[in-house]
């Protein structure tokens, strides 16, 4: 797209429209919509406070409208709404988010929260059209044999209100959702995907690096919300996926157990402070500590082992590597992730700058 | 032992046959006793007998049973459900199977677990006043302890590795061996796991040099000189979290069971943390070892050779039980 970057432009840069500046860092807003109790809050707080799912059951009603700022590959801005809020109670204009996640329960009765859905695809429609609506049909684990009859329902429900209304070019998407499996972790990741801009490059970076450390498969992860950022070309295969999901966890969980007060510092050997605004990639960083860890998964030969590589302070690479590429030739796949590495973080750089960082 | 319900098959099921929390909701109720047969460390096999808690059977035991069931118990394991309406009966039949252990295997120990805790309010008060009321329910018999557990967390493991440690003849010969170990790894610590269960059979102990200050300032730890990087080591294993022995067997656990869902088979890892470096690798057929390490100049790699080198000493110890 090549978009003119005057101010008086009729049609401005999508990242600039949707977008609004707090604190000097332009963030993407994403919305979270839906009924009262139909779990947006537990999205938010599995996803970016790493509460664990059973603990979701203890969660307040969000009587106001909460704004979670989360620093991943791209700055992000969550805003978790109560219920009943409507288009004209938001305060602030459509046109400033990215993404709006509607919430439906999947045992809810349809009505209200369809109608309300539409409410807001139809506003979109005048104010926005290039916002992205995700529907999140949620609570999937509550129901065994009827989630997808019921999954079916509501898009199809969905699809006639829209026909009705008469702007059924609104794209928009359906994921069958739950906190308690990686169905979530899959549904928020495909949504992130279409927000991060720089994905080409990443994705091009990973299939680099996969064809040269003959790796079938790999990752980008956000690691501490376990979102996917990118992967490599070849199709996603969700028990992969799942297995690099809890692979992540078992990590995180890992590094506070045997923490000791004095080790970080030693092992960093150099204070972890983030790159300062004026200077945003100095040559210090090359020589800083760099977490890794690899799991190997079978205990003979042609086995497969899942490696980690901290990649930025927000972002890992997770891989499958063959067990004997991984013993064999080590240095050569960690040459690759230095490259692989000031790929991601030249593009972090360029994205942090546009921003105005 | 226990009341109906009380989850022992649930307890069994997690901790011997790897299944998740999620999945004990389907077990059925347990008829009479099953009996299972558990290799553990080799040559060592634990017969469990799981009774079925339903009152009849209850009453069997203790009568016509009496004899079969309570001949040649190393370890009696009750457990008591936290929320139960009827603790009164749940302590006599506990009264009663304590009669029983003291006319055929006075040595047994016994543990209380209090169980199913992620139901409690307030965990800490609830549980210290049923700890309260089961040592008085058990002043005759010497060697009892109680533990809170749930399925949901770690302290399943806590109480159950402490339950196997009392059943595994030489662990302190194993600990003094880690110990050794340890040191030969520069290690802030080594623990051994069983391989299927994930419980902890042994630990190194702490650093020898515990006692130095905290003060001694050693900025630049030298790998070459033990007796220079120990004090600071020292000091890192008092302020290491309490429950980790026990967290560790539930996430190694749980990512067994995320292998084994794409049929994958869990083998070793290895981890450059932030906060230390760590290898987990087979030491020998039935067990698993731990090395953590937290100085940062030691490479995963040679902690690996290190294994390699020790497994042939740790076979011996072991067929030696």
């Amino acid at each position: 797209m090549t978009s003119t970057y005057g101010a008086t432009s009729s049609s401005p840069k999508r990242t600039m429209s949707s977008t609004s500046s707090v604190n000097g860092v332009t963030r993407t807003k994403i919305l979270l919509l839906g009924q009262r109790r139909s779990g947006k809050t537990s999205i938010k707080e599995v996803l970016f406070n790493a509460l664990p799912p059973k603990q979701t059951f203890y969660l307040e009603t969000t009587m106001r409208i909460v704004k979670h700022a989360y620093d991943t590959v791209i700055p992000l801005e969550i805003w978790d709404c109560p219920g009943n809020i409507a288009v004209d109670t938001l305060g602030a204009p459509l046109s400033q988010f990215s993404a709006l996640i509607f919430v439906i329960d999947i045992r809810d009765l349809y009505k209200q929260p369809i109608s309300k859905l539409v409410e807001f695809i139809i506003a979109a429609y005048h104010d926005n059209p290039q916002l992205l609506v995700e529907v999140f049909v949620h609570k999937a684990e509550k129901l065994q044999d009827e989630r997808i009859e019921n999954f079916r329902q509501i898009q199809e429900r969905v699809q006639d209100h829209l026909m009705e209304s008469e702007c059924e070019q609104m794209p928009y998407n359906f994921h069958l959702t739950s906190v308690y499996d990686h169905s979530l972790h899959e549904a928020f990741s495909k949504v992130l995907h279409k927000l991060v801009h720089s994905l080409p490059f990443l994705e091009d970076l990973l299939n680099v690096f996969c064809a040269n450390s003959q790796s079938p498969k790999a990752f980008l992860f956000d690691a501490a919300s376990r979102l996917y950022v990118a992967t490599d070309a070849s199709p996603v295969d969700s028990a992969t996926h799942n297995l690099c999901c809890d692979y992540l966890s078992m990590l995180n969980a890992f590094g506070p157990l045997y923490r000791s007060p004095t080790s970080r510092a030693t092992r960093l050997r150099i204070p972890a402070a983030e790159p300062s605004p004026d200077n945003p990639l100095p040559a210090e960083t090359k020589d800083r500590f760099y977490p890794s860890a690899a799991a190997s998964l079978h205990p003979s030969a042609p086995g497969t082992t899942l490696t980690y590589h901290l990649i930025t302070p927000h972002l890992a690479l997770l891989a499958l590597v063959p067990t004997g590429v991984y013993e064999g030739r080590r240095g050569l796949l960690e040459y690759n992730v230095v490259f692989f590495r000031e790929g991601v973080q030249e593009i972090c750089a360029v994205e942090h700058e546009a921003r105005g960082g | 032992m226990g009341a109906s319900g009380s989850g022992k098959t649930s307890m069994r099921s997690l901790i011997f046959s790897n299944n998740p929390a999620s999945l004990t909701a389907r077990l059925g109720a347990t008829i009479d006793v099953e009996q299972n047969h558990v290799r553990f460390l080799g040559d060592l096999i634990l017969n469990l007998w799981d009774c079925g808690g339903q009152d009849a059977f209850m009453d069997s035991y203790l009568t016509t049973q009496r004899s079969t069931i309570f001949q040649h118990v190393g370890v009696l394991i009750y457990v008591f459900d936290v929320e139960t309406s009827e603790m009164h009966k749940d302590l006599e039949y506990y009264r009663d199977c304590l009669d029983g252990l003291r006319q055929f295997s006075p040595d047994a120990a016994v543990f209380l677990l209090v169980h199913k805790m992620d139901l409690a309010r307030e965990r800490g008060a609830t549980f210290e006043r049923k700890k309260r009321e089961l040592l008085g329910q058990s002043e005759k018999h010497a060697d009892v302890t109680v533990f809170g557990t749930s399925i949901y967390d770690e302290s399943l493991y806590r109480a159950w590795s402490s339950i196997v440690h009392t059943l595994i003849p030489n662990a302190a010969v194993l600990s003094k061996h880690l110990t050794i170990f340890a040191d030969a790894c520069s290690a802030t610590e080594v623990i051994l796991f069983e391989r299927t269960t994930f419980l902890v059979i042994a630990t190194s102990s702490p650093p020898s040099s515990a006692s130095s200050s905290s003060s001694t300032p050693s900025p630049s730890p030298s790998p070459s000189t033990p007796s220079s990087s120990s004090s600071p080591e020292a000091n890192a294993f008092q302020e290491l979290e309490a429950t980790r022995y026990e967290r560790t067997s539930e996430l190694i656990k749980a990512f067994k069971h995320s292998c084994s869902r794409v049929r994958e088979e869990f083998h070793s890892l290895e981890m450059e943390l932030p906060e230390f470096s760590a290898v987990l690798d087979e030491m020998t057929k039935n067990t698993y070892v731990l090395i953590i390490v937290h100085d940062p100049t030691i490479e995963t790699a040679a902690l690996k050779l290190n294994i390699r080198m020790a497994r042939r000493k740790f076979e011996e110890l072991q067929g030696l039980t």
